[in-house]
């Protein structure tokens, strides 16, 4: 069962167990440099506004309420992370632990592979919180993902295009599988001390006013590849039986370019994310995460995937304002296994 | 207008007085001629209210009041008989609707009432 509670999307099996309950967010942050240099986390500036399609029925695309699901607004050029937090189980010393496939434009984002629902037991085709607590875009090497990056559905810079060959879905694809509750109770057995559930407490979004009149844009984005960063996708520490069958839950992520979000939402879309030079030059924090174990591969079809930036280059365009290198002055470095709510933030 | 609902005479001034009071016991900024200031009213008028012989004030008095003695403004509002505006403007947007799901909530314990959720809906893709 998929729920919003404000801007914060929740996953919750109570079929399977009580507080299995998964939140997550997608992060707005700062579009890194695309220079062949590998950067650390940038940070998260707030959630984007997470909006169900069906409120606006009247304003939005028919192919939209087709598919259901949410949507939130990005600007071209824009970069997210999405963040995965899951509910301590209290009595367990544990949190809940879910599979999560991430795909955009119908692409898995860790193996390359076109969508079809479930969990694959050959090329693990997911992530799994609360081990892996982020993930900032495609996998194209172990150890590197390039950033996920939003531009117009139909420009030719997507993934999805790439892959695929065509450009119509654009979005973010989510499915959630939980674990199976026999495997949770054998692999986190009742402990005797008791501790209090947590919940991520997330920044609320500053929403300010901005452009009036769009003459004309197009409303759908899908995710590019951006610069590099250093992010590993965890391999899945647990068995492939472990994870359930049925029940899952999916949901298509409508990225709606925030000059049209006025339009369908009647809502101000948050202002521009800062640039990396403007939020490196104030000094604030970026982020490197180290956990334990091994990492996976990329899939072949995204380990020659061209960035964004390659692309333009080919086509002679130039899409990303801003991209000059920037060296991090101030990283925090952040281990496994994060303090309940602990968030990558950065704020002026 | 179908805002003002019956209450019993008094319920909101005495329960305004007796929450009024117990701050005040711990702090002087709770008299009645400080509170009244500073929620923009007469102190004879917030005296009358807190003893029934005023109906109780408006909404954005009572909203002031709430936010001023630490209370919830919907509980406060509802002793006032009185329903805030953003929720009339929720039912009025589609009456038929809302009033049928209340009626149907009217009777539903509490925690059946508060696992009513929205689901996102997942369609074709």
């Amino acid at each position: 069962m998929i729920e919003l509670d404000g801007d914060t999307m929740v996953v919750s099996f109570p079929d399977v167990h009580p507080a299995a309950r998964l939140r997550i967010t997608f992060q707005r942050t700062l579009r890194i440099p695309d220079d062949g240099s590998d950067y650390p986390l940038p940070p998260g500036l707030g959630a984007f506004p997470l909006r169900h399609v069906d409120d606006f029925a009247a304003s939005a695309p028919p192919h939209w309420l087709r598919r259901g699901g949410v949507m939130l607004p990005m600007y071209q050029s824009e970069a997210m992370w999405l963040h995965f937090t899951s509910d301590e189980i209290e009595g367990h010393d544990a949190r809940y632990p879910f599979a999560i496939r991430v795909a955009a434009g119908k692409v898995d984002a860790v193996t390359g592979e076109p969508w079809r629902d479930g969990l694959s037991a050959t090329t693990q085709n997911y992530v799994v919180s609360p081990r892996q607590p982020w993930l900032d875009g495609f996998c194209v090497k172990k150890g590197t993902i390039r950033q996920f990056v939003a531009m117009p559905l139909g420009d030719g810079y997507s993934v999805e295009k790439q892959v695929t060959g065509r450009e119509e879905h654009g979005g973010l694809q989510l499915q959630v599988v939980p674990m199976r509750r026999a495997a949770f109770e054998r692999r986190f057995p009742k402990v005797e001390r008791h501790r209090f559930a947590a919940n991520a407490s997330m920044v609320p979004n500053a929403c300010a006013d901005m452009f009036d009149g769009v003459v004309f844009c197009k409303a759908e984005m899908s995710l590019g590849a951006g610069g590099r960063m250093r992010q590993e996708i965890s391999a899945d520490p647990f068995d492939f039986a472990d994870w359930a069958t049925e029940p899952t839950s999916r949901c298509f992520v409508h990225l709606v370019n925030s000059l049209a979000w006025r339009k369908i939402t009647g809502e101000a879309p948050p202002t521009v994310p800062f640039t990396a030079a403007e939020y490196n030059r104030e000094e604030l924090p970026w982020f490197e995460y180290y956990a334990d174990g091994p990492a996976l591969d990329a899939g072949l079809p995204l380990k020659g995937i061209k960035s964004i930036l390659e692309l333009a280059k080919a086509m002679g365009t130039n899409p990303l304002p801003e991209n000059q290198p920037v060296t991090p002055a101030n990283i925090v470095q952040l281990r496994q296994g994060l303090r309940p709510g602990q968030v990558r933030e950065g704020s002026f | 207008m179908y805002d003002t609902l019956p209450i019993m005479p008094g319920e909101f001034g005495d329960y305004l007085r007796q929450r009024r009071e117990a701050l005040r016991a711990d702090d002087p900024a709770f008299s009645l001629r400080r509170v009244a200031g500073r929620i923009g009213v007469e102190p004879s008028y917030l005296s009358k209210v807190e003893r029934g012989e005023q109906p109780p004030p408006s909404e954005e008095t009572v909203i002031r009041l709430a936010a001023d003695l630490g209370e919830d403004p919907d509980v406060l509002l509802a002793l006032a008989g009185k329903v805030s505006s953003d929720l009339l403007r929720i039912i009025r947007a589609r009456p038929r609707l809302f009033a049928d799901l209340l009626r149907q909530l009217r009777d539903m314990p509490e925690h059946a009432v508060l696992r009513l959720v929205r689901e996102v809906r997942d369609g074709e893709w």
